[in-house]
């Protein structure tokens, strides 16, 4: 392949890569806040994208304009999934970790049978919006409007990220509860409160991620899973906890896998990103800058 | 004994007892088993394949108006009218679960025959269970060459497998070079399980064979996130032909990425799955004006043969959507079930099996653009003849072989 | 001298009430195992033997696992890595070189076992979540290799052939029974290998180091080495009951034994029944098996999800109502920590 194809998948790779980051993003924020595993996180993507489909095919709503609504449906959604389950399997005594893996295995299924239940399993896709079909060349390189679209949001959702936890109030009561459950209580922060906000924002960003991934992917039950299993890798190679950690994750494992297509047969590229994972905890066992 | 064991005896007896309670297959009743993919991303296939199955039952259990075997009749007369009824199961993809399924079937329900089941890799274990207990196995729609050639008796195919299909595609390609169209480049673009390895197989097989040079080899993992990588490689290729081999959600990944990257494949000759679909041509339709693709059913013959829109109006209101590729042979499989329990005259495994042998149904009275439905030694229906089929506006025009075409082709796709 | 007796003679109470609470496990499981292997002269039923002997090898995988994940602490979610290799490498040797699965199964463990330490011996290093996706991952390269694979059959998998009913090929047509008491042997192993783990310096070790972090410093390569051989253990039992697999379905593909459901699958019984204990995994399995294998084969049959829903409830619910594992309903709990003293 010729240096102009070559641009064009290592552009292609960065812009995926970004969707990747902002849906590794909430993951990494519940992670680093109380050490829970989401293994629900591939479904409420489904469930922003589905959400994002129903409001583009009964309101004419674009999803770029949906974006900030299904954001909002997704954190009262995380609120209410700490409230009324997470807070209570985090009541075990030992092994607090592993049992919402459970906890949360259960619900990931459960919305995987509720959404085949009442949207039936078939395909769904936005067709028609303002971004559909809408592509940029640059040089030979072209640059497709949704996914540039959902890259923008990815870094505005960092940047606001950044912002929030470190100008804000809330923001610093989160850091502070992520560096020490315990004590933050003696502080007159409430845990509880902190944590059902925390998983509401995780959500949000998720729900965000979804509704700018339904501009160009298909929308099924089962579309969480691909998406949510490299998300698990990102926030591991980024560094558990670390929001940043997510962002330069994403990048680096959307790029690697289009760079492993140009040696590797392409049904193998994510052997690149396994392996470039491997390799960056054994020399850093915390992964780029989760704490040590 | 304590509380543990008392759960094992307890679960242990209760399960016992839920199995008496199975509805038995009561006099005047035959029952069949089904095993298709019921959840997961290929549910829409089981859906589907219950409507299609469905549909051929409301033929055959009451006398209906139509020219196909077993219609006449109310239930098999010459079991005394019994109804057929079908019992369907879940295997989600899963060999295993596909073969306890089977097995449930055959034992609990008391399942003289099984239809399936869309996954190769089911029907491997599915038939090989069928085989074990004697009972014929009726492969639908697994495409997959090898599962007729592993000597079962009791495996019976009535729709073609991918080697006949890909003959088909290779011939008309062949037609069109010698009537003076370029075509001495293909791309192989195919997905990563048994339906894409089979696939692409046998085309690289055919390519050399027949003097194609093959431009891409691109195999690709299944409902990846993103296809830019693949589809830059194809368009770095910019063969004459575009060879895929994809289920639906990688052809609507597939048509969008191509056209966000500014690339326009000169020809697409499919090997339909997802391309056939509905929910893919719904969306991505638009950008597969032209496509080529290899079908075992031509709706648009309707014309010809009034059983055809007779019983595509009747899957039609059950399913939403007219007859494809897949749902078509799921209904002529129970067809011809249906009509070899009316000759076997009985239910038993062996005069079943003989029976589905010397099945001999001519052409005319199915659905199907098919010589005729006669199985060879290894259950495997070689006259199967499949179709090309080309796609415009929101439907699909039979173009070859010349003989059975309804219109011609346009070549190339795209200039 | 008074506290010196008394406190002799408490401890020498709570030696001798270790040694009964060690006496009755082993007399609960010679109990357990002649129930279970009474089981096929109750249950004719194909599909219930089917369910019988899925919750077994899944107790037998679970019980295996535990001892890495649960006592160990080093949580596994690639586990099926393990379980693939001894498939493979069984129906390999079976199917091309016609070597007797018996044989192939050895071979099988041995593989995984290295394999394992390959594995511990490049991650044991990481802490928490990061050993944990380190596991997956490496999963995840097993099965994309052997699905591009071809000596191994790749995506089309691996058939074994239709033959008679024997012991040596481990292949039997209809009847279920062989299966079942071989996966009943198999569990009979992982529980006294565990138990035998519980009781020993290992046990000892593992519970220090998890209840304070800092006395693994001191350990140091005491602790190491007997991680590796845990993992080497783990790996080769899960290793047996995948070249079980392969000879009890009699045709694999790599989604069907690497897939990571099953890495799951043999972590969730031990987390619903108590990690670290020794009647969890069983207790997990014994739960979660039959309601999988029901739900889908009587519900699932409609399209419409019902399954999934009823199955996602219930694993929420008992995760909500009882956290801390299933065991704890029965006393083992309160048994162990009466017998044994407060850790």
């Amino acid at each position: 392949m010729n240096a102009q194809a070559i641009a064009q998948v290592l552009v292609s790779g960065l812009l995926i890569g970004l969707m990747y980051a902002l849906i590794a993003a909430g993951l990494s924020l519940i992670f680093g806040l109380m050490d829970v595993v989401n293994f629900a996180h591939g479904e409420f993507l489904m469930m922003g994208m589905y959400i994002t489909f129903g409001l583009f095919v009964g309101m004419q709503l674009d999803p770029v304009l949906a974006v900030p609504i299904v954001g909002a449906a997704l954190f009262m959604a995380g609120v209410l999934v700490y409230l009324l389950l997470v807070r209570y399997a985090m009541r075990a005594e030992a092994n607090v970790g592993m049992v919402q893996i459970f906890s949360t295995f259960g619900l990931g299924t459960l919305m995987q049978g509720l959404a085949q239940y009442f949207l039936t399993p078939d395909y769904r896709q936005v067709s028609g919006s303002w971004l559909a079909n809408k592509t940029i060349e640059l040089g030979g390189v072209f640059l497709p409007l949704p996914q540039i679209a959902g890259a923008v949001v990815s870094l505005l959702a960092f940047g606001g990220l950044y912002l929030l936890m470190s100008r804000t109030d809330f923001g610093r009561a989160l850091e502070a509860t992520r560096e020490d459950q315990g004590a933050v209580a003696l502080v007159g922060i409430d845990r509880n409160r902190v944590f059902a906000l925390g998983w509401g924002l995780g959500l949000a960003l998720v729900g965000v991620a979804g509704a700018m991934l339904a501009n160009f992917y298909y929308i099924h039950p089962q579309v969480g899973g691909a998406f949510s299993g490299i998300a698990y890798v990102v926030v591991a190679l980024g560094g558990f906890g670390s929001v940043f950690g997510a962002l330069a994750g994403g990048v680096v494992v959307g790029l690697v896998e289009a760079l492993t297509t140009l040696v590797l047969p392409a049904s193998m590229k994510t052997v690149g990103v396994y392996v470039l994972y491997l390799l960056v905890v054994v020399l850093r066992p915390s992964g780029l800058f989760g704490k040590p | 004994m304590n509380r543990r064991e008392a759960l094992f005896q307890i679960s242990s007896l209760s399960a016992l007892a839920l199995t008496s309670l199975q509805a038995r297959a009561a006099g005047g009743e035959i029952v069949v088993g089904a095993v298709y993919p019921m959840s997961g991303p290929n549910a829409q296939v089981g859906v589907d394949a219950r409507h299609a199955i469905e549909t051929a039952l409301q033929i055959i259990n009451a006398p209906t108006q139509v020219d196909l075997p077993g219609a006449a009749a109310s239930g098999i007369a010459s079991l005394g009218g019994a109804k057929l009824r079908v019992v369907y199961a879940d295997h989600q993809a899963d060999p295993q679960k596909g073969r306890s399924e089977a097995e449930r079937l055959i034992t609990q329900e008391k399942a003289v025959a099984i239809i399936g089941s869309f996954h190769s890799s089911v029907a491997a274990t599915v038939g090989a269970t069928c085989e074990r207990y004697g009972v014929p196995f009726v492969c639908a729609d697994s495409s997959s060459p090898s599962l007729h050639r592993r000597n079962l008796k009791f495996f019976f195919r009535p729709a073609a497998h991918d080697e006949m299909f890909s003959e088909a595609m290779f011939d008309f390609m062949d037609l069109q070079k010698q009537q003076g169209k370029k075509v001495e480049t293909v791309a192989l673009f195919y997905e990563d399980t048994i339906f894409g390895t089979d696939s692409s197989t046998v085309q690289r097989k055919l390519a050399a064979a027949r003097g194609y040079k093959v431009a891409a080899d691109v195999k690709f993992r299944a409902n990846s996130p993103s296809l830019s990588a693949e589809v830059q490689q194809l368009k770095s290729a910019n063969a004459d032909v575009l060879l895929p081999s994809c289920y639906t959600t990688d052809v609507i990944l597939l048509m969008n990425t191509a056209a966000q990257l500014g690339f326009k494949p000169h020809n697409i000759l499919a090997q339909a799955a997802g391309f056939v679909e509905k929910a893919a041509l719904d969306v991505v339709g638009d950008k597969l004006q032209g496509m080529l693709t290899r079908a075992s059913f031509a709706l648009d013959t309707a014309g010809k043969r009034p059983s055809i829109s007779f019983v595509n109006n009747i899957f039609k209101a059950r399913a939403g959507r007219d007859l494809n590729d897949a749902s078509s042979r799921q209904f002529m499989a129970t067809i011809v079930l249906a009509d070899a329990l009316q000759r076997a005259g009985s239910v038993e495994g062996e005069p079943l099996r003989a029976a589905l042998a010397a099945t001999d149904i001519p052409g005319e009275k199915t659905i199907m653009p098919w010589a005729r439905i006669k199985f060879d030694a290894t259950g495997q229906n070689t006259f199967a003849s499949p179709v090309l089929q080309q796609f415009k506006g929101k439907d699909f025009a039979t173009v070859f072989p010349t003989a059975v075409a309804m219109a011609q082709p346009v070549w190339p796709m795209n200039a | 001298m008074g506290t010196a007796a008394v406190s002799s003679g408490a401890t020498q109470g709570v030696v001798a009430g270790y040694r009964v609470h060690r006496r009755r496990q082993v007399l609960s499981v010679l109990a357990v195992l002649a129930v279970l292997a009474l089981l096929p002269l109750l249950v004719h039923d194909a599909y219930l033997r089917n369910v019988l002997i899925l919750t077994l090898l899944y107790a037998s995988l679970a019980q295996a696992w535990n001892i890495l994940g649960g006592y160990c602490g080093q949580i596994s979610l690639g586990h099926a890595l393990y379980f693939g290799i001894g498939a493979y490498a069984t129906s390999v040797l079976y199917v091309n070189y016609g070597l007797l699965p018996w044989f192939g199964m050895a071979v099988g463990a041995v593989l995984a076992a290295a394999m394992a330490l390959l594995l511990g011996w490049m991650c044991f290093r990481l802490k928490g979540h990061y050993f944990s996706i380190a596991t997956l991952v490496i999963a995840e390269i097993g099965l994309l290799l052997m699905h591009n694979w071809e000596f191994v059959g790749a995506a089309m998998g691996i058939q074994w052939p239709l033959g008679p009913d024997s012991w040596a090929t481990l292949q039997f047509a209809r009847d279920k029974a062989p299966y079942f008491y071989f996966v009943l042997g198999l569990f009979a192993i992982t529980w006294v290998i565990s138990f035998q783990v519980e009781g020993s310096r290992w046990g000892y070790w593992w519970r220090a180091v998890k209840d304070n972090p800092e006395a693994s410093e001191s350990l140091g390569v005491t602790v190491f080495s007997s991680k590796m051989a845990a993992a080497a253990l783990s790996a080769s039992l899960t290793a047996v009951g995948g070249s079980f697999y392969a000879a009890f379905v009699a045709y694999i593909d790599p989604d069907s034994v690497m897939h990571f459901r099953f890495s799951l699958l043999m972590v969730l019984p031990v987390v619903l029944g108590g990690l670290g204990t020794l009647w969890g995994p069983l207790l997990g399995a014994v739960i979660l098996i039959p309601l999988t294998e029901v739900t889908r084969s009587y519900l699932g049959g409609s399209g419409t999800g019902i399954d999934l829903i009823i199955y996602g409830a219930l694993v929420m619910l008992v995760s909500v109502l009882k956290p801390e594992g299933l065991v704890g309903l029965f006393g083992q709990f309160r048994g162990r920590r009466g017998a044994g003293g407060a850790a």
